[in-house]
């Protein structure tokens, strides 16, 4: 039969971001497939080369739109640890609670964006209404909603305001509790379950081939390989949580470990708020002038569990105002542009949209 | 989960057994560097992927004018025995040539297009490395090359254009131009290490 070339992306609902999938299909079974990057490419890691260190902070969130907190911590965790500056330990929690409700709204908007391809925009409501009162949260932290420049070199900007703890609480409970209709409106409906059971496997052996960390490799694997157990950042060392794992890994299987993550982060930002002490919040490098201080020579590698999987800074420093080389670790680059050129032929078009959701694909992030 | 010193040590006798080292670095206890001979790169990789560092973190290269080197970087991690270990190596600038790693980490096909596309190094062993992945009909030197110069380029791309009228200013009685004027000078002192006054 005739070959003929289909776009799924940049403007699709079930294509998230400014990415597009380029398949060649022979009736409705993908034959060839690659991801075409490079519309939202702004030359991030060429301009943190020209930006002192502070200026620098305003610009990563902007690497990865839908989690941008994650780019905070690993610039700042790696301009640490070649500073081997101490940060305070009222800081450490109060970044935990950041990530982790930065990590729930990321996890609701993926969850909800299963709406999209498969055609039940409820989900999608639902989850955004939740993930809207996050950033109302944010915003009585940081003052900003999306891009909130919260976490920096040495600490976090100011302390957490008064009466925010009640504010959290009251929300993670409500969340807690409706976490069961989520499961309810998303992999337990039986109008959509047929989409997602049994569809885009990812057996263990391609996860190692692709290099794909996060739900995808521990929906695999079978264990609990998570950054913040592995290597533990912060204070992940001093929480209890569990990591949620499977064997089979279909598109339902990861969904669910999305969830189950969900319930995880939520007694993570308990134990924070429970155990986090009182003191300073921010340390200044104190290395030259108020703004073009300077960090020391060296290169420093910096992990942080992201809602995809592994994201990190790779940073070089020359021991200049700014840094000499910042590389991103994008977490979707595996599954996002390896993985859709080998592993999606063989599957169905309607299945693209499917993977691009459930393995975490971050288009932003692959273009930087 | 084993100990991290144990760890530490074991990635340490596994490296310096198969090739010399150039420089070693501890960067914390659970991350390490080695900077090796190019010529032993695949060498190392494959002892280190046997030994259970399968994952292949991230792949790309630091531009040193001064030396006149590109500086090929690849972070491995062994899941089971968590350790970072950045292997780096360093390369002519001019034809700038690394074989490819792809026979060891497939994972590393886009990577090593993202290196060519950025620094202009070439991976031979990589079918597709020339192909064009993120910057759409570039024109000039890789960009992240240090002499590439991103506002010499965008004067050149984007020239400046006269404007018969400047709509900047509507209202005459504001005083909006000496108001940015001495923003201006005062942002170049402190810019120039002058005082606040």
């Amino acid at each position: 039969m005739k070959e003929m070339k289909l776009f799924l992306g940049p403007q699709h609902p079930g294509m998230h971001g400014n990415a597009s999938v380029h398949m060649f299909v022979d009736g409705d079974i993908i034959k060839r497939s690659y991801l075409l990057p490079g519309m939202l490419h702004r030359g991030f890691e060429k301009q943190m080369e020209r930006k002192l260190w502070v200026n620098n902070i305003s610009l990563i969130p902007r690497v990865c739109v839908p989690e941008p907190d994650i780019n905070e911590m690993s610039f700042a965790t790696a301009a640490e640890k070649i500073l081997k500056l101490e940060v305070p330990e009222r800081a450490h929690w109060i970044r935990m609670i950041i990530l982790e409700l930065a990590r729930i709204s990321a996890h609701l908007m993926a969850y909800g964006g299963l709406g999209g391809p498969t055609g039940n925009y409820t989900l999608m409501y639902h989850a955004h209404v939740d993930r809207n009162l996050i950033l109302d949260i944010f915003e009585k932290i940081t003052g900003a909603r999306v891009y909130h420049q919260y976490i920096v070199i040495g600490g976090v900007r100011q302390d957490l305001p008064d009466g925010i703890e009640e504010d959290i609480n009251v929300f993670i409970d409500d969340l807690e509790r409706r976490l069961v209709e989520y499961r309810d409106l998303g992999i337990d409906n039986a109008s959509i379950v047929k989409r997602i059971k049994d569809t885009i496997m990812l057996p263990e052996e391609v996860v190692w081939e692709l290099g794909v960390t996060g739900i995808g490799m521990r929906s695999a694997v079978n264990k609990p390989y998570d950054v913040r157990k592995v290597v533990p950042y912060a204070r992940y060392d001093q929480v209890e949580f569990e990591v949620p794992v499977s064997d089979y890994s279909d598109a339902r299987a990861r969904l669910d470990i999305k969830i189950k993550e969900i319930q995880q982060s939520i007694i993570i930002i308990r134990q924070c708020l429970a155990k986090m002490p009182e003191g300073p919040v921010r340390v200044k490098p104190d290395r030259g002038q108020s703004m073009r201080w300077t960090v020391p020579k060296g290169y420093a590698y910096a992990p942080i569990e992201s809602s995809r999987g592994e994201f990190g800074y790779y940073m070089v420093s020359n021991g200049g105002t700014s840094p000499w080389r910042v590389g991103v670790r994008g977490a979707s680059y595996p599954q996002g542009l390896l993985g859709i050129e080998k592993y999606l032929p063989g599957t169905r078009i309607d299945d693209a949209a499917l993977w691009v959701d459930t393995m975490g694909i971050c288009s932003p992030e692959i273009d930087r | 989960m084993t100990n991290s010193i144990n760890n530490l040590e074991l990635v340490k006798e596994l490296v310096s057994k198969t090739t010399t080292i150039l420089k070693e670095e501890n960067i914390d206890v659970q991350q390490l560097a080695f900077e090796v001979n190019t010529c032993d790169i695949h060498h190392v990789l494959s002892v280190l992927k046997s030994a259970g560092w399968k994952q292949l973190s991230y792949l790309s290269a630091v531009d040193w004018p001064d030396e006149n080197k590109f500086e090929v970087v690849y972070i491995l991690f062994n899941w089971d025995k968590p350790v970072y270990v950045q292997i780096r190596t360093k390369i002519d600038r001019e034809n700038p040539s690394i074989d490819s790693i792809l026979p060891i980490f497939p994972g590393a096909k886009y990577y090593e297009r993202e290196a060519h596309e950025f620094f202009g190094i070439a991976f031979p062993g990589n079918p597709d490395y020339e192909k064009q992945l993120i910057l759409e009909g570039w024109d000039d030197i890789p960009p992240l090359r240090k002499d590439f110069d991103p506002s010499a380029y965008s004067d050149r791309k984007f020239p400046s254009r006269e404007y018969p009228q400047d709509y900047s200013v509507t209202d005459e009685k504001n005083h909006s131009l000496e108001k940015r004027a001495e923003r201006k000078a005062r942002a170049e002192r402190l810019r120039t290490g002058g005082k606040k006054q």
